[in-house]
């Protein structure tokens, strides 16, 4: 599942440790979700599509890859 | 009570404690045990130390013993006891046949582990399962299904 996590982050020039503090998570599952390593649970991506001003399918795209 | 020590003691203090109350167990054996007491006190109270400086690192580790785990750190903490304690199991398993064939007089303590295994998943179980038995709405007469013909 490919995510927009890295890109919006980014948009917003704010470092993983910045977007962890504010999400309440560590930077390593910053770090994880970004890579397509861990899919986070549904409360934690609807924080992190509140958090972009995004919806929740907006940021998670079921149907494409991580890292493509 | 647990909530007015501050996180990154708990899992140090809990180290501490168990392995002192396990310590003043071969101290309560009497004889020489006393010495090996003593020196699992020192262990004990070095692990404890150890457990405190890794729970300030800034990594999964330090975030579970420093009782800070985000959902994914608690995911992999419990994924590692479920292989833990499936590695567990089959040692036990070994165990209680190797003690059986060998009409071992102590194989019963195998027998215990998954006893006490059991039970725990049955409490869990019980614990942690949703309402399967509940009947699906569209089963109950309000909710017949209806063929859109009708």
């Amino acid at each position: 599942m490919r995510n927009r996590v890295r890109e919006q982050r980014t948009q917003r020039e704010m470092s993983q440790a910045e977007l962890a503090a504010a999400l309440g998570v560590s930077r390593q599952t910053v770090i994880s979700i970004e890579g397509g390593r861990y899919l986070p649970s549904l409360p934690l991506a609807f924080t992190i599509a509140r958090f972009f001003g995004l919806t929740v399918d907006k940021m998670f795209d079921p149907d494409e890859e991580a890292g493509t | 009570m647990i909530t007015f020590i501050r996180p990154r003691l708990r899992r140090p203090l809990g180290i501490a404690l168990a392995g002192t109350v396990f310590a003043v167990a071969w101290a309560l054996r009497g004889g020489d045990a006393w010495q090996l007491s003593v020196a699992m006190e020192v262990t004990v109270l070095v692990s404890a130390i150890i457990t405190y400086v890794r729970a300030g690192e800034d990594n999964d580790d330090g975030a579970l013993a420093g009782s800070r785990a985000d959902e994914r750190q608690k995911l992999l903490s419990l994924r590692s006891r479920a292989l833990g304690w499936n590695f567990a199991m089959v040692a036990a398993f070994i165990g209680l046949t190797v003690g059986v064939a060998v009409k071992a007089t102590w194989w019963w303590p195998f027998l215990v582990i998954f006893a006490v295994a059991g039970f725990g998943q049955l409490l869990g179980w019980s614990t942690y399962t949703t309402a399967d038995e509940d009947p699906a709405d569209d089963a109950s007469p309000q909710h017949e299904a209806r063929s859109p013909a009708s």
